[in-house]
């Protein structure tokens, strides 16, 4: 390298030190770093494109309310833990996508957002009760519902016409279905393992028998009961006659790589490996399609997972992330939104929900039905924290892979309960 | 060593000015040398004693992610005693640390001896050797999990088409049994680079006359491993395996992405059960227990093997 590049070097160096020295002296940022900054931090959507039309919202919000805002985004499962880190130290990002019980884990870290929440709303003409829920604490609105994801049955078509069979629309039905569709080479797939697929397919078959895991005052353990071992007992047999052992070792994306494969004929999951298929320009795209969660003895019941946008307390931006909320909503960007997802992003007020997207395409078109009978976890007790424990350490998923190696049904409710009764005790003090 | 200003006075030459007598104090061997220490302990207490006496204090309060509680003395520890996965846990830690230990310590001492032979490319196998214990644990976890997969095992492909196996194979991550083969073979996979690397230095460090001797007494390549290698190899085993114990105990990665701690919490370590409580459940002051949990009994261990080793 020649003498000269590392004099000037030295001098551009110094000139920095100099510069930064002076930023110092004066306690305050530069002109041209002084804009406001907006950050959000949100997961990894299992359609990218969603998260590019995001961005590209974020970046038309940033020219008209003169700020810069960025959108962080990590894979779903890292979000736990990184909240914590920003509540923990009182620092981080301005807003995130908050999930499952977080408006509860974090309720007095959150900042109370009722009049966004209201206005949007109205403007909306109303929330769905069970997104509204989840995001609706003692002390207030802690959270916006953003969106919900449906979680239908998604079937191979080819394989059910093969063995001269509809699509399943009970979960007896699923049982005796798939028996001949595993004789036939294609098992059934149900996740029985430490994901969140496992807990949202549970819920949905224990509340289509009736079974709770915890009563209404959202205190009293309610598994282990004549109506829950109903439900093992499905699993069980499920597990023997019409599924494969993997089941127990899925994560997330398990499923959909297991109807992607081609080998499996059913699996209950949101819309993803459809568009997962229709994107990679895979021909099983066409023979994938989806009808309503089945229903049971008590009705169809569906738990999809339901996110929302909530800001910290010690954010300094509140007010221009409320107003990053509000143009988020605007009817035309949550539809081109819900566009970019190619329906997977469902709007959790009533008048967003009558898109086109959803009527248009016939494998799209009963997924808004799925709010017919949607509730959040722990339903009929109000959503909590001690729900959201349930679901983080696994116990339902649990409690059915012992029973299905063989641990007597009515010891694994019984461990199940000893559990839940843990979950419920630790209660978060608020206030 | 600076000439000291009396010395300077009573040779009636000026006496140093206050850089020199700043410089003079400076370099007194005490000074100077915890001088040296100072940054090496800045960061020992910033990184280390301060996370830990935080853990400890969260581990005997009911503190929760963002919420501190009160003091509630060692009612977390019995809290967790009581629970059924976290026993589950400790019996898990144990299984898993014994074989993945006693995997690495035979395996490793064998590959020592193998690379100490000489052979052409040594150094080129001694570099390659290293390469599981380089790559981040996280991106290799992940191509082993791909190899356990249910549906694409590749494991499972080769034993089928080999005849060894009978399809479609063993449900690597699914199973209890096969989900802890699994994370003790990725562990140990992992481990055996520092094991061997590490008894190779102690090997070559042996003196060849030790050896010559004992093929001059007659001894066969057993009797000289019994009675010359193993011996002198004491010292540096007994340092590897303490850092194994440690390092194999509180294993997060390999079991985080292999099972998330499943089948039914049957690959639990304290680790990932501390995580799970703490981070994702957000009840800090358990999930601080949970990794403590462990704590006295390794502090023991260390202990003795400490003062065994200082002893030999």
């Amino acid at each position: 390298m020649p003498d000269t590049s590392r004099r000037a070097f030295l001098r551009v160096a110094s000139g920095a030190t100099a510069g930064m020295a002076s930023w110092v002296a004066l306690g305050r940022a530069p002109a041209f770093a002084q804009k406001r900054e907006l950050t959000f931090f949100s997961w990894n959507h299992f359609v990218p494109a969603s998260d590019d039309e995001l961005r590209k919202q974020a970046e038309a919000f940033s020219k008209l309310a003169n700020c810069t805002v960025r959108v962080d985004t990590v894979a779903h499962l890292q979000m736990p833990a990184k909240l914590a880190a920003e509540a923990q130290s009182q620092s981080g990002h301005d807003m995130f996508r908050s999930a499952g019980a977080d408006p509860f884990l974090y309720e007095n870290q959150l900042a109370n957002i009722d009049d966004v929440v209201e206005k949007v709303g109205k403007q909306g003409g109303g929330w769905y009760s069970f997104a509204a829920e989840m995001m609706r604490t003692k002390s207030g609105w802690k959270g916006v519902p953003w969106f919900w994801v449906s979680f239908p049955g998604t079937y191979n078509m080819a394989h059910f016409k093969k063995a001269g069979l509809e699509h399943p629309k009970t979960w007896d039905e699923l049982l005796h279905h798939g028996k001949l569709l595993k004789k036939q080479g294609n098992p059934v797939g149900i996740p029985i393992s430490h994901c969140s697929d496992a807990h949202s397919t549970y819920w949905s078959v224990a509340w289509s028998f009736g079974a709770k895991v915890i009563e209404a005052d959202g205190k009293t353990p309610a598994v282990n009961s004549d109506k829950t071992e109903r439900v093992v007992e499905w699993y069980k047999e499920l597990y023997k006659d019409a599924m494969e052992p993997e089941v127990l070792s899925w994560d997330d994306a398990g499923n959909n790589r297991f109807i992607l494969s081609g080998k499996g004929s059913w699996i209950h999951n949101p819309v993803s490996p459809y568009n997962a298929a229709l994107a990679n320009k895979q021909p099983i795209a066409d023979d994938i399609n989806h009808h309503n969660s089945p229903a049971g003895p008590a009705g169809a019941h569906s738990a999809p997972p339901i996110l929302g946008m909530s800001i910290w307390k010690f954010s300094k931006n509140i007010e221009l992330a409320k107003e990053f909320i509000q143009f988020l909503f605007r009817k035309e960007n949550f539809d081109a939104w819900i566009v970019a997802s190619n329906a997977f992003n469902h709007p959790p007020l009533k008048n967003l929900a009558d898109h086109p997207i959803w009527a248009r395409n016939p494998k799209f078109a009963m997924l808004p039905k799925e709010a017919e009978f949607a509730h959040p976890r722990g339903w009929p007790a109000k959503p909590s924290d001690a729900v959201q424990r349930i679901d983080d350490n696994y116990i339902l998923a649990d409690m059915v892979a012992k029973a299905v190696n063989g641990m007597p049904t009515r010891r694994a409710m019984a461990w199940a309960e000893e559990q839940v009764a843990n979950a419920l005790k630790g209660q978060l003090k608020v206030g | 060593m600076a000439i000291g200003h009396r010395a300077l006075e009573i040779a009636g030459l000026p006496g140093p000015g206050r850089l020199a007598r700043v410089r003079e104090w400076w370099e007194q061997e005490h000074v100077f040398g915890y001088g040296l220490i100072v940054p090496a302990l800045a960061l020992l207490t910033g990184l280390v004693a301060y996370p830990f006496g935080m853990a400890i204090y969260f581990s005997l309060s009911d503190y929760w992610v963002g919420s501190p509680g009160g003091f509630v003395g060692l009612h977390n520890y019995r809290e967790i005693l009581g629970n059924e996965t976290f026993r589950q846990t400790v019996q898990n830690s144990f299984v898993f640390t014994a074989i993945a230990l006693t995997l690495k310590a035979v395996l490793g001492v064998w590959l020592a001896l193998l690379l100490a032979r000489r052979v052409r490319f040594k150094r080129l196998i001694r570099g390659a050797v290293l390469l599981p214990w380089v790559i981040p644990t996280a991106l290799s976890t992940l191509g082993w999990w791909w190899m356990f997969d249910s549906l694409y095992s590749v494991v499972n492909w080769t034993a089928i088409r080999l005849g060894i196996l009978a399809a479609p194979g063993p449900n690597w991550l699914g199973q209890s049994a096969y989900a802890m083969a699994a994370v003790i073979t990725v562990n140990v996979w992992r481990g055996l680079p520092f094991f061997a690397i590490t008894t190779l230095a102690g090997l070559v460090s042996i003196p060849r006359e030790f050896h010559e001797a004992a093929e001059v007494d007659g001894a066969g390549p057993w009797a000289r491993f019994r009675y010359v290698t193993l011996p002198l190899l004491k010292p540096v085993l007994a340092v590897v395996i303490l850092f194994s114990t440690i390092f194999t105990f509180s294993d997060f990665n390999i079991v985080y992405v292999l099972t998330r701690g499943g089948p039914v919490n049957t690959t639990h370590l304290f680790a990932t059960l501390a995580y799970q409580v703490g981070l994702n459940g957000g009840n800090l002051g358990q999930g601080a227990a949970i990794s403590l949990f462990l704590f006295p009994l390794l502090g023991a261990v260390v202990f003795f093997q400490l003062r065994y080793i200082r002893r030999e």
